[in-house]
């Protein structure tokens, strides 16, 4: 809680700020666990910020809470607030919900695979995007909308691409024609949950560059969530580590990979493999497992991981503690 | 092959559909199966053009009549000495006979189905006889057999279609609501789908048709009113399976509404699936309908129907030909169209899809 009002220093209004945001699953056992516990983050207008950590961190929930499309009945917003531009969408009514996904806030999805309808062509889901927000406009408009969007995203022949189903393209492609769609209808806030991890390293590199360009075009926000900090370095100019349902660590990106202040960041960027190493030396790994978010240790979560673990992270979970100018960590370790 | 693939296409079939009826086509006893049964169904639709008393032309006095549909035209209009309807196998016997230039033209079966024809002075039932044009003989009232057939055909067909088309229609929606939405409302329709799926349909079908004589769309109501119960299952499987898939969460966060997301992305997603099981519940709807009449609670006499001349034929087992025409045209219905299922099983099998080389 002390770390929430030490964020926002510099006086510029977040598009989107997250406060002390809980969601929870239900288990087969029936008891709810929590798979977000906390998260407090900010997005400012028109920067990329990062969301980096393990899988099963709860990232795609954070992200899915934002949006409001968490896994029902299972999965349920317990407290928190979620405001984006004066609004506090997590309590907001379904249908209003509604007409801010897509027209101004988007996701795109890890899977370009499956995340675009089989039987219908890529046309066609282009054009139900446009017109899903665009009511007042005809469907030969949403077309030549629907052509300019693929071209933009670097689609060559769009005209003929329209025509075609998704089993025809290529992964890359796919991903291109998602971030298309995401983007018809100009969303303030763009949230990219893994968009590159189900592609080639060097269409990778393409639809970040992509998402850059898009982004520097429209002056959006992004939230670009990903496990790999290489993305992160890439792309983003501010950072948010996570790790078991928590935020550990938020800086921009060269503090962040300059001086790092949790063990989990800097176990994260020893194991990143640099130039110059010789191949023979295996990459430090951090050692042992990510609790189980059904039994926690009470205290600090990574305790049984971290290198530095004093008796207090047995007990008291850390709290948020300011390092630097826009750098906060929640380590008991800091200051000491 | 290529070509009719992009016909395919330009008529919004998908590449992957068309691969699917493609494939359907390769498996050649479930495409000839669906060729002959088509062909029958399309006959029957036709059928008083085939299997008639009434003529299909008449020509008298240098005027042409077609008697086939319409209103019936009695004797005195082709100088017949009698105001009730022309039997045009006399007629035709008598111009034949006259040489005055007029003719007739009989459809190849010279009977209808609710025509008791006495007049050869026999006791009906009667063996089949090319001379009498009865081929498969006549039912123990003297109609002929395969004028019932045939009728009778077309009478389960469209039953079975117009089942299909409301268990269908009524499964699709109750269970895409049930899986899409889920939760208590789900909950609360499983519980009375359990309920009235204990209801034991036969009684209930007796009950009514002891209280009154049930119509063809009376029959098709109470039918359809239990027949829904497992389109309605499948139905709710498939759109959970659906719901969960990625395209649907992100149609969602592009802003879809519920109603949108299961009529343009689910419903398209399911069709593959709920096709398999339309030739099998053409079947049992035949079925259905057969074992009623044989029972004696279907359609009420005269209606020709396949029930019916089992019953005759099971009790007349001396006119063999009743049992033996309509055992035979049961057995090879049936067989088509199950093999109609199990090609369109194997050609829409997911399974197919994924082939490692
Ligand atoms: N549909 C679900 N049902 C139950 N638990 C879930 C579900 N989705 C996510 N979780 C829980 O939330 C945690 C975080 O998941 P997620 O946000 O998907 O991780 P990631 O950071 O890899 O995107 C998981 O470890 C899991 O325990
Ligand atoms: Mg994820």
């Amino acid at each position: 809680m002390t770390g929430t009002d030490n964020r926002n220093t510099d006086g510029n209004t977040p598009l989107l700020a997250i406060r002390d945001l809980v969601v929870s699953f239900a288990t087969d056992e029936g008891q709810r666990i929590r798979a977000i516990d906390g998260v407090c983050l900010d997005v400012k207008p028109g920067e990329i910020l990062g969301i980096v950590g393990e899988s099963g961190c709860g990232k795609s929930v954070t992200a899915l809470s934002v949006m409001r499309l968490l896994p029902k009945p299972a999965g349920r917003i317990e407290s928190g607030r979620i405001i984006f531009d004066n609004i506090d969408l997590a309590k907001l009514a379904p249908n209003r919900m509604r007409a801010y996904r897509g027209s101004r806030i988007s996701m795109i999805f890890q899977e370009p695979m499956t995340a675009l309808n089989p039987v219908h062509t890529v046309g066609r889901q282009l054009v139900e995007a446009v017109l899903l927000h665009k009511k007042n406009i005809g469907k030969k408009e949403a077309m030549s909308i629907a052509v300019e969007m693929l071209e933009m995203v670097g689609i060559p022949e769009p005209g003929r691409r329209m025509g075609e189903y998704p089993h025809q393209l290529s992964g890359g492609m796919r991903q291109r024609i998602m971030i298309a769609m995401a983007l018809s209808c100009g969303p303030d806030l763009l949230i990219a949950d893994e968009p590159t991890t189900a592609l080639d390293v060097t269409v990778q590199a393409q639809i970040l560059e992509l998402i850059k360009r898009m982004q520097a075009g429209t002056g959006m926000s992004v939230i670009m969530i990903t496990h790999d900090l290489g993305v992160i370095a890439e792309t983003s100019s501010r950072v948010c580590v996570m790790y078991a349902g928590r935020i550990v660590e938020t800086a921009d990106v060269k503090t962040l990979f300059s001086s790092p202040a949790h063990p989990y960041t800097r176990g994260l960027l020893a194991s990143i493999p640099r130039l110059g190493t010789r191949r023979k030396t295996r990459l430090p790994v951090i050692p042992g497992v990510v609790p189980s978010l059904s039994d926690l240790p009470p205290g600090c979560r990574f305790q049984n991981r971290c290198d530095r673990v004093m008796d207090i992270c047995r007990s008291v979970p850390p709290e948020p503690t300011v390092v630097g100018t826009g750098h906060t960590a929640a380590c008991h370790a800091i200051g000491m | 092959m290529v070509a009719g693939e992009k016909v395919l296409q330009m008529i919004g079939i998908s590449p992957l559909t068309a691969k699917k009826i493609k494939r359907f086509r390769s498996i050649r006893r479930g495409y000839w199966s669906l060729v002959v049964f088509a062909l029958l169904v399309f006959l029957s639709l036709f059928a008083e053009l085939l299997v008639n008393n009434r003529a299909i032309v008449v020509s008298y006095n240098g005027r042409l009549y077609f008697p086939t549909y319409g209103n019936m035209i009695p004797g005195s209009v082709f100088g017949l000495d009698y105001e009730y309807e022309t039997n045009y196998r006399q007629l035709a016997k008598k111009f034949r006979a006259e040489q005055d230039g007029n003719w007739i033209v009989m459809p190849p079966v010279p009977y209808g189905p609710y025509e008791n024809d006495l007049s050869a002075g026999r006791y009906p039932p009667t063996p089949p006889s090319f001379s009498q044009k009865h081929y498969l003989g006549t039912d123990t009232s003297g109609r002929d057999v395969l004028a019932r057939l045939v009728y009778g055909f077309r009478t389960a067909i469209l039953f079975s279609l117009a089942l299909l088309a409301i268990t269908y229609v009524t499964g699709i929606i109750i269970g895409c609501a049930m899986g899409y939405w889920g939760g208590l409302f789900d909950l609360l329709l499983q519980r009375i789908i359990e309920v009235w799926s204990n209801i034991p349909v036969l009684y209930v079908i007796i009950i009514i048709s002891s209280l009154l004589v049930p119509s063809f769309v009376i029959l098709l109501v109470i039918m359809a009113c239990f027949g829904w119960v497992s389109r309605t299952w499948i139905m709710r499987t498939v759109t959970y399976k659906e719901r969960e898939r990625e395209y649907v969460l992100a149609a969602r966060a592009l802003g879809a509404s519920d109603l949108r997301i299961v009529l343009s992305h689910i419903i398209p997603n399911t069709v593959s699936i709920i096709i398999t099981f339309v030739p099998f519940s053409i079947a049992e709807g035949i079925i259905a309908l057969t074992s009623l009449d044989y029972l004696g609670f279907g359609l009420p006499p005269p209606t020709p129907s396949w029930g019916e001349l089992l019953h005759q034929g099971w009790t007349n087992m001396d006119a063999w030909w009743i049992v033996c025409s309509v055992v035979v045209a049961l057995v090879l219905t049936l067989t088509l169209v199950t093999f109609i299922g199990e090609a369109i099983r194997e050609a829409f099998d997911p399974k197919m899809h994924t082939t490692y080389e």
